[in-house]
């Protein structure tokens, strides 16, 4: 996903840093430089501890424990890690098992115990990783530091693919973010202005590939995917009953995009219609004869 | 070869070939035995191919998956020990050959599926697991535990009562 | 059973109608097998006497019926929060309450985290007024700003409370044998938060393989550091900002020297004092001595000095008289370049020693290829197997083949930490307040390595070498 950079975009300023295998940004207007740096490195402090805890590389991380567990066996994990466990498994249930953090080991048998933070494997064997959603759920978390701060109009991006829109810089309707097919040749795709509200993308870049959960096969016919959210959206899912943290608009997207790489077409228009404010955008894979192709809209913009 | 005799030469090495097949089945049995937190269930929930839903849904079944296990460890075991030993050698391969044959359907190689946890090696439809039923096919078939093993001496006394056809 | 083998016409001998007698070739063809069942039997016993040397330092205390202990958290920043993770996960600990002095934030964060546990804590400003209100309280857990740290340990301490104290013990000699007085006079347990003197890696590699298997044979050098990239000053949301009047009253001169204490004299001890004191006290430890010497060179080369008045750079070496020997120990830190982190790295006559907390390092142990071989503790499980050198095709001809140079073997250690960082030393601090363990770091040892650190700063503003006498650690 991209920015683009009219004029007044002179007055943002730009911090990054690397983590999660990639690079997270802060692109925030205040006036007072310091005070921005301040904050954003305190928001890149608190990437860094997310990422301890949800690496699966780390065999003391919550995720490393989480993957160590016998049947039976539970472990306690941090707030933060429960919050984003209850959003992944919330998108397992929404999008049919397309997106799991298990990639097919078992999902529904990690138990969640919310009240106490901790995780219980009913079965052995489960093995999570969180890359495809840890991202947003960073970013989330960070815009909540943020606002704390005080800082009212900023984009937050982890690497790109996971982003969250805050406020929106003064006398605009948003900030502006176009979506573009990923090339060869690289193309804008649409162009929006959103405020408060996140973006998840997904693609297939050179060599990789996403792989159904369901199926161990492939993902075929898409080129990349994205799901926008609202934060207000999430928020109100949350308070609908839905479980999951109030705000994770970032988590929630990230972890749709990927899913909107694998589900049937119907299937995303259906949990669009029923989700109000989520938007999905599914890019083909170009049809061997023909122009290239152009991304299919699902959903209508929420109200933010 | 001639009459469906080997010679000697072929035939001790067909019993190498079946000791160290029942020394492999013998390990993974116990290595399963004394780990108190191992069960199936991972290995079935990762099953790809034509008979993934039949495995997923038996990992699903607490009493079913109870029963896997044990009949997985316990016969793991049982069949290592009686190829090491050669004794009751042609029921101890073909159960073999049936484990394998599970274990290779849970997770084939077929064109096209993956599997969601990296393995060593490449393999494409032929993989180690097919190699070792390959190897229990020629014991199976050479009766291996009559040259060198229990076999000899349960035949020598049962020999009575069993008239060769 | 044996009518599968009835077709079976391999090597079997014709048998006579009526069956026939077992004769000796019988039974030895019969028995042929048998030895490599014997000979399994020998390799698993073995591989579990290897796995079960692996897994012997990762027993975790046995969770059954747990005394509660009752324990109030004394700072609530950045390191507070951390110690609060850790100390959700251990059995027992119940919290009653926090204190610190930044109520409108980091006392509200911990405040928020506890609840989520089901934990209804009591919240304070002043730590004073926590000791007179909460009677029930066992132990208090003290993670303020170093220069906080003996007036909270000596007044908890008195006020009965078994006390856990962040390193560095204190910023000055004199508060922190004020600390030890204190314990030693009210019988109260006092842990310092050295926290690798309770994490197994260590433990494993100072029994085993320093202490029972000598694999470093004589330890001649030592050399470690901590290296952090540049990061802009500590800064807090403008709206959690503390009235003046507040933070003058607990020491502190405005809101930024209120977020980096670490720089200020006084306050803090500088990047020699927060990071060196970690690694320095390991080399005391892992040594065996006290150091005799200390040189370093540093200074204030990067950042303002106005807000950074300590070191933000120190190049040290101590010099020890071991029980073995004499031993030079280097030891660097700076603040401008995070190059390969942080680590200790032990070198002796027969092998070297790499160890760090984080895991990109790890432990590893290389041998000398003069050294004896280390097979036996490789088969006990100290250390894995070697990673393999490639192979030499031996030209008989030649007596050496010249190439690249070899490195010597590398053995990992095979100790994985499965929880928090902090989590086994708070543990080995609850335990001792039951009465089921000894502390790790009571506050001898951690005046000792506060008196080796401390001195750095003093060799770096003296820019001699300084000497220290064995008065210099008696209490
Ligand atoms: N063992 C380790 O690995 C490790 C790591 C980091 C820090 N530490 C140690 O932990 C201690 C705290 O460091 P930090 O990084 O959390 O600092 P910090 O500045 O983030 O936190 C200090 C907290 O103490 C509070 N405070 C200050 N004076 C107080 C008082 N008089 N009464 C009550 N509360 C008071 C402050 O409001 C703040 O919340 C230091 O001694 C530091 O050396 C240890």
């Amino acid at each position: 996903m991209g920015l683009e950079s009219p004029a007044w975009t002179a007055g943002v300023k730009r911090f990054s840093h690397e983590a999660m295998a990639t690079v997270f940004e802060v692109q925030a207007l205040h006036p007072d430089a310091t005070y921005a740096a301040q904050a954003a490195h305190a928001a890149f402090d608190l990437v860094d501890r997310l990422e301890r805890e949800l690496t699966r590389f780390l065999p003391n991380s919550d995720v490393g424990r989480i993957n160590a567990l016998a049947a039976g066996q539970s472990t306690r994990v941090s707030p933060s890690t429960m919050d984003c466990l209850l959003v992944a498994r919330q998108m397992y249930d929404v999008t049919g098992g397309a997106f799991d953090v298990s990639i097919g080991t078992g999902l529904p048998s990690l138990e969640l115990a919310a009240d106490e933070s901790r995780v219980r494997a009913s079965t052995g064997g489960v093995r999570i990783d969180l890359g495809g959603i840890g991202k947003g759920h960073a970013v989330d978390l960070m815009g909540e530091l943020l606002e704390d701060w005080g800082i009212e109009a900023a984009v937050v991006h982890g690497g790109f693919s996971s982003v969250l829109a805050l406020g929106a810089p003064a006398a605009q309707e948003g900030w502006p973010l176009t979506l573009s097919d990923p090339g060869p040749p690289i193309r804008v795709l649409v162009r929006l202005a959103r405020r408060d509200t996140a973006l998840g993308a997904s693609g297939v870049r050179k060599g990789g590939h996403i792989v159904d959960p369901r199926t161990g096969k492939p993902a075929a016919g898409r080129r990349a995917a994205w799901a926008v959210l609202p934060r207000q959206a999430a928020h109100e899912r949350s308070q609908a009953g839905c479980g999951g943290p109030r705000r994770a608009a970032a988590a929630a997207a990230d972890a749709l995009a990927t899913a909107f790489m694998l589900m049937r077409l119907r299937d995303i228009g259906a949990l669009c219609a029923a989700s109000p404010g989520l938007e999905a955008w599914v890019l083909p894979e170009p049809a061997r004869s023909g122009g290239p192709p152009e991304a299919l809209h699902f959903g209508t913009p929420g109200s933010s | 070869m001639e009459d469906g005799k080997l010679a000697r030469g072929p035939m001790i090495a067909i019993t190498l070939l079946r000791v160290l097949v029942g020394w492999h089945f013998l390990y993974e049995g116990i290595a399963k035995i004394t780990s108190p937190s191992w069960s199936a269930a991972g290995y079935l929930k990762q099953a790809r191919g034509p008979f993934a839903d039949i495995f997923r849904w038996l990992a699903a079944q607490p009493d079913l998956l109870a029963a896997a296990d044990s009949i997985t460890m316990w016969g793991l075991t049982l069949v290592g020990v009686l190829l090491i030993l050669g004794l009751f050698t042609r029921l101890a391969s073909l159960g073999g050959i049936g484990f394998i044959l599970l274990f290779y359907l849970c997770n084939p190689p077929f064109v096209g599926l993956f599997y969601s946890i990296p393995v060593e090696g490449s393999y494409l439809i032929v993989n180690k697991n097919l190699v070792e039923l390959g190897a229990l096919i020629v014991v199976l078939a050479s009766g291996s535990g009559v040259f060198a093993g229990l076999d000899t001496l349960v035949h020598a006394v049962l020999g009575r009562k069993r008239k060769t056809g | 059973m044996a009518g599968d083998d009835e077709k079976d016409k391999v090597a079997v001998p014709p048998r006579p109608a009526g069956g026939r007698k077992l004769d000796r070739r019988d039974v030895l063809k019969g028995l042929s097998t048998v030895p490599a069942l014997g000979l399994f039997g020998y390799a698993w016993q073995k591989q579990r006497q290897y796995e079960q040397a692996a897994a012997g330092t990762e027993q975790a205390a046995a969770a059954g019926d747990v005394q509660d202990v009752h324990v109030a958290l004394l700072g609530a920043g950045a390191q507070g929060q951390v110690l609060t993770d850790a100390m959700l996960r251990i059995p027992g600990v119940r919290f009653r309450a926090v204190c610190d002095v930044w109520a409108e934030y980091n006392q509200r964060r911990v405040v928020n985290q506890l609840q989520r546990f089901g934990f209804q804590v009591n919240a304070y400003e002043d730590y004073r007024e926590m000791l007179d209100k909460e009677k029930e309280l066992d132990a208090v857990v003290i993670a303020t700003p170093d220069f906080w740290h003996a007036p909270h340990a000596v007044d908890c301490l008195k006020a009965g409370k078994h006390v856990y104290c962040e390193k560095e013990m204190s910023n000055t000699l004199e508060g922190a044998r004020a600390m030890v007085a204190a314990a030693r006079e009210t019988g109260k347990l006092l842990q310092i938060g050295h926290q690798r003197r309770s994490n197994p890696r260590y433990l494993h590699c100072y029994r085993h393989l320093l202490g029972e298997a000598k694999l470093l044979g004589r330890i001649v050098t030592v050399s470690g550091q901590w290296n952090r990239a540049v990061t802009p000053d500590l800064g807090a949301p403008e709206r959690y900002t503390i009235p003046e009047a507040r933070l003058k009253q607990y020491g502190f001169k405005n809101m930024h020297q209120f977020r980096n204490w670490r720089w200020y004299k006084g306050l803090g001890g500088g990047p020699i004092v927060d990071l060196g004191s970690h690694q320095i006290d390991i080399y005391t430890w892992f040594l065996g001595a006290n150091p005799s010497h200390v040189m370093a060179s540093g200074g204030q080369l990067y950042y303002d000095p106005a807000t950074h008045e300590w070191y933000d750079t120190a190049m040290v070496v101590f010099d020890y008289d071991t029980p073995a020997g004499p031993v030079k120990a280097y030891y660097q830190t700076q603040t401008t370049n995070g190059s390969l982190g942080y680590f200790e790295n032990f070198m002796g006559d027969q092998g070297t020693l790499l160890i760090s907390e984080s895991e990109v390092h790890a432990a590893k142990v290389y041998r000398d290829t003069n050294a004896p071989p280390w097979d036996e503790w490789v088969q006990k499980g100290y250390i894995t197997a070697p990673k393999l050198q490639e192979a030499v095709e031996k030209d008989k001809a030649a007596v050496t083949d010249v190439r690249e140079s070899v490195s010597p073997d590398e053995h990992k250690v095979p100790i994985v930490l499965k929880d928090p960082y902090h989590q086994p030393h708070l543990q080995n601090f609850f335990d001792a307040v039951r009465g089921s363990a000894t502390l790790n770091c009571p506050p001898e040892i951690g005046y000792e390595s506060a008196v080796a650190v401390l001195k750095v700063n003093d060799a770096i503003e003296a820019k001699s070498r300084l000497s220290f006498t064995p008065e210099d650690f008696a209490l």
